[in-house]
């Protein structure tokens, strides 16, 4: 079963090195799958900075997924945006693959593994291919503190593919820790690093660090389904970031 | 260099799944039955790990779920999963199948 996973995440994977596109996207994946569950999910993120050309930069997805196997979901992600002072735009279709690597809380951490494929919409733009390990780590009842905490890490690769594709490696590093209070509301703090170019100097504008608060909630419906929310503030942390994004994400699965 | 040695790092991280099973860790039975779990509370002992193996004799589907245990795992009908959890601090815990919830239970960890 594991090997089948790893085949199946490594066939992606390569076919990420052979493709490309490349954005700030604030969205936590986690290595979970939920099995026979279709998902429609909206993530959204918008810039807040007094400098023009850092503020109102605007980011919205709208996916539709289903957990198709115990460990894999595939989703189909529809990509908006509008850069400071401009207009939305269509920018991208992507397919994005989870695949749960471990039955959850057998090990010391859950592990996962994502790819997915982003076809630009503008001519102008290069595909892009984006993969990479997803980490997560209950840990109940840490220092006797009673309240039990969930751990997720992101590290994510990618590279541009095609027509108009350049050499850069673009890597983006997020984590996330929560409190689990109850399955309504859980505040935590999250942390998105963006590296345009892992394999080169950094400048002025790259790399960018953002870190924040969030709060993560579910309301279970039952027969009727599930919503989930996730809220966000990230803070730039250096002067190549904007001094802050909002980031949202609303989803509503039902079991099939 | 440095891209290559990443994707190596990159690999060998996901390959890295760890092996060893927790054989040793006590393990638990519930059935569901007639869209129903066979047991209402499961006393289960604090502060260690434990699986609790979830036996559908049921001819249509189920979902564990648990909001405080932070799971949720569909078992097809006459099929069986297991569910690793813990440690777990004394109290209780509830669960149910989503998929009828009027059938709900607790875990309770002492």
């Amino acid at each position: 079963m594991l090997r089948n996973k790893l085949v199946a995440a490594a066939t992606l994977a390569a076919a990420a090195l052979v493709t490309r596109h490349a954005y700030a996207d604030f969205e936590m994946h986690y290595p979970v799958i939920d099995y026979r569950e279709a998902e429609l999910e909206h993530n959204g993120s918008t810039s807040v900075d007094n400098r023009s050309n850092l503020n109102n930069n605007q980011s919205y997805t709208v996916e539709l997924g289903y957990g198709v196997t115990p460990w894999w979901e595939p989703e189909i992600e529809f990509d908006l945006g509008a850069a400071p002072g401009q207009n939305w735009t269509y920018s991208a279709t992507t397919f994005e693959n989870t695949f749960q690597l471990t039955p959850q809380g057998e090990y010391w951490a859950d592990l996962g593994f994502f790819a997915e494929y982003s076809h630009a919409a503008s001519r102008i733009d290069a595909d892009q291919m984006t993969f990479g390990p997803l980490v997560q780590k209950e840990w109940n009842n840490p220092f006797g503190s009673g309240v039990d905490t969930l751990h997720t890490l992101n590290l994510l690769i990618s590279k541009q593919v095609g027509r108009n594709r350049n050499d850069a490696t673009p890597v983006q590093l997020s984590w996330q820790s929560r409190l689990r209070l109850n399955a309504f509301f859980e505040p935590g703090i999250e942390y998105y690093g963006n590296f345009n170019n892992i394999a080169d100097r950094f400048t002025e504008t790259d790399p960018t660090h953002r870190a924040g608060p969030v709060v993560v909630g579910a309301y279970n419906m039952y027969q009727y389904g599930k919503v989930k929310y996730e809220l966000g503030y990230l803070f730039g942390l250096n002067n190549a970031t904007e001094r802050g994004t909002v980031r949202w994400r609303l989803e509503y699965e039902k079991s099939f | 260099m440095l891209k290559r040695s990443l994707l190596g790092l990159l690999l060998a991280a996901t390959l890295a799944v760890p092996i060893a099973a927790h054989a040793a860790d006590p393990n638990f039975t519930l059935t569901i039955k007639d869209r129903k779990f066979d047991a209402a509370e499961l006393d289960v002992p604090a502060n260690v790990k434990f699986t609790v193996t979830v036996k559908n004799d049921d001819k249509v589907p189920s979902e564990f779920e648990s909001g405080d245990l932070n799971r949720e795992q569909v078992v097809v009908g006459g099929g069986t999963i297991t569910v690793f959890l813990g440690p777990l601090t004394p109290g209780s815990y509830e669960f149910f199948d989503d998929f009828n919830p009027t059938a709900r239970g607790h875990i309770v960890a002492k």
